[in-house]
């Protein structure tokens, strides 16, 4: 490879991207630092427009994460056969450097380490100044996408359903944890939100709240009723094939019609 | 001055009704058994004993076979009654299961089956020595001895089912005070999980680790900002390193610890990050649980901004309007989405708000315009 290596330096604290590029102009004077992005979102249009050898990617990073953000790079590199190095920059991500230890990918820890960061820079160097066969360089792309996946995993477990309910009441919207929700009744065109000590009216309709809440928290009892499983106080059987549901801390019975019976069924 | 009668009726109120139900039985046993003894009532009762004697004396002409045969009926009669009483008391708790106030109590239907009973036992056993339906009815002392029959399964009958609503009450009260002693346990547990959650260091390393990089970078190009940075991150630990915090403190105290932990975000985010507080002088004296502030705002950044690219801003206040004191955290971030988990961190305050003061505190939280969240803690003064 000839000529300059270039970088680009991705980091969401101003003072971090400062002192990588003071640290990076004492250890190798030659490297061109080419941008900073303060985003990933911003790293990824800014490697497009720069193409850098190098690329120091902060992992928690508003917009876009380090993770996504190369995982993007290295899909534009292989799209315009360009090599390029990502180097993960992390304070802290016990999970992002077991899989870095196992996919052996380059990462750096903060606060900086001048030795440990001087061994990251010798190792660049040689990879990007003797050139990089195409297979080993496919061969970290497969190990690279890997540990993203199991990272990202880790990092975002937060589930696809719905969590919190928004309610306006008077002036203001309400934001209520989804399990302080008792039971939702449907309400003529709206359903009502049955909370401890107050109820509320959305308009999202049962319908559409079945699709959105968690299954296995929240059951459907009545083709008008849906119940937080952790609301039910006790259930006995009533009239004809029904059932009447008491809920934990209230007066009121509700029915559980006969399609829906069967989830109260003995062990 | 009060009056016989009102006196009684006085004393009669202050009776409970099960209370004048067992009276009521045990006067009419009383009656029953003392009724030879009366002057009007001997009488009647050498007749009605000589008229049963004279009914059995047609069909058994043995003084012991009289015996065992009034022994047999009594016998039958006392099985149907039984029969009648657990069916009715059967019934009862299906027919009312979940309904909170059943039309008809247990003590009236069981009352009202036993005297059932008791008729039903003693036409039966008459059936069964083989007598028919018309000589019972029709014979004026075949009749008599089934209402004698009747009116002491009414008598044993109240007594039976006032005694035992007597015992079901010993019992249920025995259940309540196991229930109120779990749930004091219950609490007390919750207190200490509560505790326990409070105790746990709720510091990130990675705000650690990012914080010690700043104040790194800071001592080559900004020394004064570098010790500046770490008397904020003094503070912060102090308050945030369990075995360093104090039990209890104030919103003044709180306020200040908060300060510092956005101070260290301000070096951090740089420009991304304005925060605003007002703290009217006279609250800061006032007592307010610790770290649940420094929570709140923990949320605010981490939920709130750190997500935006642009940052935003932070607005603390606290303000006291007819001895409700509310210290609210509003944020300009990203508001909530839908589908974001609540933390650990929201779920703790409210526990700990609900074990310190019940109902008289509580967390709201409501969408900040045009974007972000309000998140506010009030607790009654």
């Amino acid at each position: 490879m000839t000529g300059i290596t270039t970088a680009l330096i991705a980091d969401d604290e101003p003072l971090l991207r400062e002192q990588l590029r003071l640290r990076l102009a004492k250890g190798w004077p030659e490297l061109d630092i080419a941008a900073d992005a303060a985003n990933g979102a911003l790293a990824v249009s800014l490697y497009e427009t720069h193409q850098p050898d190098i690329v120091f990617l902060d992992i928690h990073m508003p917009l876009m994460n380090g993770l996504d953000a190369a995982k993007a790079i290295s899909a534009l590199a292989k799209s315009t056969r360009r090599p390029v190095e990502i180097v993960f920059v992390t304070a802290y991500d016990q999970y992002a450097i077991e899989a870095f230890h196992r996919g052996a990918i380059d990462y750096v820890l903060k606060p900086y380490d001048i030795e440990r960061l001087s061994e990251t820079i010798d190792r660049l160097k040689a990879r990007t100044q003797h050139g990089v066969s195409d297979i080993v360089q496919r061969d970290t792309s497969a190990a690279l996408a890997n540990a993203i996946r199991q990272i990202n995993e880790k990092l975002q477990p937060s589930s696809a359903y719905l969590q919190w309910i928004k309610a306006s009441v008077g002036q203001t919207v309400r934001l209520i944890p989804i399990d302080d929700v008792l039971y939702f009744r449907s309400d003529e065109k709206y359903t009502c939100v049955v909370l401890d000590d107050s109820e509320v009216l959305i308009r999202k309709s049962i319908k559409e709240l079945l699709t959105e809440l968690d299954p296995n928290r929240f059951w459907q009892i009545h083709r008008a009723t849906i119940i937080n499983t952790r609301a039910i106080a006790g259930v006995v059987r009533g009239s004809r094939d029904q059932a009447d549901l008491k809920v934990k801390g209230r007066d009121e019975i509700l029915t559980v019609s006969r399609n829906f019976t069967h989830l109260f069924k003995q062990m | 001055m009060q009056t016989a009668p009102s006196f009684f009726l006085a004393f009669f109120r202050r009776l409970h009704w099960h209370q004048i139900i067992l009276l009521a039985g045990l006067t009419t046993l009383a009656v029953l058994i003392l009724m030879p003894y009366f002057s009007g009532g001997r009488e009647c009762a050498a007749k009605l004993a000589a008229s049963a004697l004279q009914a059995y004396e047609t069909v058994c002409p043995s003084d012991s076979e009289r015996f065992w045969r009034l022994w047999h009926r009594l016998f039958i009669v006392a099985l149907v009654m039984l029969v009648t009483f657990l069916t009715a008391d059967l019934w009862w708790r299906r027919a009312t299961d979940g309904a909170a106030r059943p039309t008809l109590s247990l003590l009236t239907t069981q009352l009202i089956a036993v005297a059932l009973g008791a008729f039903v036992g003693t036409v039966i056993s008459g059936l069964i020595i083989g007598r028919s339906l018309m000589q019972m009815f029709a014979t004026d002392r075949m009749f008599f001895g089934i209402l004698l029959f009747t009116a002491v399964g009414i008598g044993i009958g109240a007594v039976t089912a006032t005694l035992l609503v007597y015992r079901s009450r010993a019992a249920r009260a025995d259940a309540d005070i196991a229930k109120a002693e779990s749930a004091r346990y219950e609490l007390e547990k919750q207190v200490l999980a509560s505790r326990l959650k409070l105790m746990q260091a709720q510091i990130e390393p990675h705000f650690l680790f990012n914080t010690l990089a700043n104040v790194q970078h800071l001592t080559e190009s900004n020394p004064p900002l570098a010790s500046a940075t770490l008397q904020s991150l003094i503070t912060y630990l102090r308050a945030a390193l369990p075995e360093m915090r104090e039990g209890s403190s104030t919103l003044g105290r709180e306020i200040k610890m908060a300060t510092a932990y956005l101070d260290i975000q301000k070096v951090r985010m740089g420009s991304r990050l304005n925060v605003s507080v007002t703290l009217p002088e006279p609250l800061a004296h006032i007592p307010f649980p610790p770290m649940m502030l420094l929570t709140l705002i923990e949320n605010a950044i981490k939920h709130g901004l750190d997500p935006a690219p642009d940052g935003g801003q932070i607005t603390i206040t606290a303000s006291l309007t007819d001895g409700m004191l509310d210290v609210s955290v509003a944020d300009t971030g990203r508001g909530l989405s839908m589908a974001k988990s609540i933390g650990v961190g929201l779920t703790n305050i409210r526990e700990r708000l609900a074990t310190l003061y019940g109902k008289a505190a509580h967390l709201q939280l409501t969408e900040n315009m045009p974007s972000g969240v309000i998140a506010t803690i009030s607790i009654q003064q």
